[in-house]
């Protein structure tokens, strides 16, 4: 253990207090052109007409890319899993958030760029727009997705779940059930760095991409998939992000610069107007989450109900697996032997949504704990003992029936409590992980011990 | 027109209203100002002109002929660190390293015009920048420390000999 709590020099330190760090703005190559997009001014419309010719003969345009040269337009981050694509690179028949983009322009300079997106000839169909995931289910939600309302792949069904022991039993045993409705809502990360990219063509006919992903691989496999290349012809330079908290796990800028780059064939640069990255980029999603409890007067939970509804925004990205991670913590820390768990990737006409800070579990995370709180003042109990007793414990099985072999929750509530002075019974601060006995064993965790089974949550990926 | 810039003075060719940021990034290839927001909200793009911190996006090429700019490149070398520079480092106030031009410039004017700012006055001088990283505790601490003369200038090499530590969970194994 060499670096644990050795002072350590930041390896970039020095080279961010004296403005060398090269982000991707910074790297220089002669004569790049550079980008403007042409993105919708609408929530919700059809494309009647798009024609790009006026764009294309202004003096200073060097090319201008619609969904027609994108040799693969539609792709899905999860086709690899054997989903099926769903979102435009470019907009082709509708657009289904504002600010989705429909066309874009490589000139010499960004007052040629804009000015040429400017003379893009398009017209829209408007349709109406919906965002209130709650009455996504209502027979009059509107068409948004080809897939209806909410995204189908989870295997047999269209929503992620998880079931786990008797929850009608835990419902009936109860001697208080406590609810709960939390609605955190999105957030734009919002990095110093805007989305940024720069594509250069290279003699031997690849091309060299400098990013800000957060994901190299990943985002240079969307980049071929987009482009039918082989990875090969394609060379990522990156690692140094400028903020990003998810937000550039997406490819934002890099196809669309490897495409003008083409069509150029000259070094093309896209970054983006902080108006752009409010409008435009995925932001953390809304979501509702409805909790009911069964609980004992003592403060035993013996079983969860929990609806979840994600906002995906138009298109599903990486929303499925959001919904899953959270899914898979939707006890919290704590060991509930019964639970009964449904949760909604939900689309509607705001831009798509995706990863930032613990993707999924977050949004769960603030609905488990202001729950764990409302059940001790319920219930008239400390909200710190409430959580020691149904804290996971070694042997414990979570929802989705991991075994659990070193659970943290008795060592850091007790952690929490000694730095803000609580007071606490000895019978609670003398806790720890150890596998649950006595009182601690209450006959609804009885079963649930020495159960060791991996599979079961009901749903395919 | 005539730009001097961390003292060395360029022909520069840019149109008037060309933004300062512009000029420096995109003509002299000086890219330690950064172009955040481009709106004068953000404080990537700070620049000293005349001693005084700027919003470079902000500012017109007309409106700095014959000043005195300063970037970061002006500040100190690697291997010759400025106070503020050197307290940045080593009191970690740089994450991802976006904003951190803008901040350190904005430190080193308070420090040059008022080297006992109070903590208040630190806080007003380094108002407008945003760190998303939220290293801003870091960050204020990096300023004191630099007004106090509390900076090492030998970069804090790698100390192999575990400090003691406090042990935060009980029965963990550190």
């Amino acid at each position: 253990m060499k670096a644990v709590g050795a002072r350590l020099p930041r390896y970039d330190g020095v080279a961010h207090v004296t403005g060398r760090t090269t982000y991707v703005d910074d790297v220089r190559i002669r004569g790049i052109l550079w980008t403007k997009a042409l993105r919708s001014p609408h929530h919700h419309a059809a494309i009647t007409r798009l024609d790009a010719s006026k764009a294309e003969a202004l003096p200073g345009v060097h090319a201008v890319v619609t969904h027609e040269d994108v040799p693969k337009n539609v792709y899905g981050h999860l086709e690899a899993l054997g989903i099926p694509a769903d979102e435009p690179l470019l907009a082709e028949n509708d657009v289904r958030y504002k600010g989705q983009p429909i066309a874009v322009v490589a000139a010499g300079d960004e007052d040629t760029a804009r000015e040429a997106v400017e003379l893009i000839e398009i017209e829209y169909e408007e349709r109406p727009a919906f965002f209130d995931i709650r009455k996504a289910l209502d027979p009059d939600w509107p068409q948004i997705h080809q897939w209806g309302p909410v995204y189908p792949h989870f295997g047999p069904h269209n929503h992620r779940r998880v079931r786990k022991g008797n929850v009608d039993r835990a419902f009936d045993e109860a001697d208080v059930i406590v609810e709960g409705v939390y609605r955190p809502q999105a957030i734009e990360h919002c990095p110093l760095e805007p989305q940024t990219a720069l594509a250069v063509p290279e003699a031997d006919g690849r091309l060299t991409i400098y990013s800000c992903t957060q994901a190299m691989y990943f985002s240079m496999g969307v980049v071929a998939a987009h482009l039918e290349w082989p990875l090969n012809k394609l060379k990522f330079v990156g690692g140094t992000v400028g903020g990003g908290f998810g937000g550039k796990v997406d490819t934002a800028t890099e196809t669309i610069c490897a495409l003008l780059a083409l069509k150029s064939k000259q070094p093309v640069k896209w970054r983006w107007t902080r108006e752009e990255e409010f409008l435009a980029s995925s932001t953390r999603a809304p979501w509702h989450m409805e909790i009911a409890d069964a609980l004992t007067n003592d403060g035993w939970i013996l079983g969860r109900r929990m609806l979840t509804l994600h906002d995906s925004g138009a298109y599903a990205r990486f929303s499925p697996y959001g919904v899953t991670k959270h899914a898979f913590h939707h006890t919290g820390a704590y060991t509930i032997p019964n639970v009964h768990f449904d949760g909604y990737v939900v689309f509607t006409n705001r831009v798509p949504t995706t990863a930032m800070r613990g993707f999924g579990v977050t949004s769960v995370s603030f609905a488990v704990e202001t729950q764990m709180n409302r059940i001790a003042e319920v219930l008239d109990l400390d909200p710190l003992q409430i959580r020691l007793k149904n804290a996971n414990r070694i042997g414990d099985t979570t929802a989705n029936r991991i075994t659990l072999k070193d659970p943290s929750t008795v060592p850091v509530v007790l952690a929490a409590a000694d730095r803000i002075g609580y007071d606490l019974p000895a019978e609670y601060r003398s806790m720890t992980s150890d596998r649950r006995s006595g009182e601690l064993l209450p006959e609804h965790l009885v079963a649930q011990l020495g159960v060791e089974e991996t599979s079961g949550n009901g749903g395919g990926r | 027109m005539k730009l001097t810039v961390n003292g060395v003075e360029h022909d520069v060719q840019a149109p008037q209203l060309a933004s300062l940021l512009h000029v420096l990034r995109e003509e002299l290839d000086l890219t330690s100002p950064k172009a955040g927001c481009q709106q004068g909200g953000c404080g990537t793009c700070t620049v000293l002109v005349d001693g005084e911190p700027r919003r470079s996006c902000l500012l017109p090429l007309a409106a700095v002929e014959g000043a005195a700019i300063t970037t970061v490149e002006g500040l100190g070398a690697a291997d010759e660190l400025s106070p503020m520079q050197a307290a940045f480092d080593e009191h970690y106030a740089a994450q991802c390293g976006f904003c951190t031009s803008g901040f350190l410039l904005a430190g080193t004017a308070l420090l040059n015009g008022s080297p006992g700012a109070t903590r208040e006055e630190v806080l007003e001088a380094l108002s407008g920048h945003v760190c998303r990283c939220t290293g801003y505790v870091k960050i204020v601490r990096a300023v004191e420390a630099a007004l106090h003369g509390e900076v090492h200038p030998e970069r804090v090499e790698a100390s192999f000999e575990p400090e003691e530590t406090e042990v935060l969970i009980p029965g963990s194994p550190a």
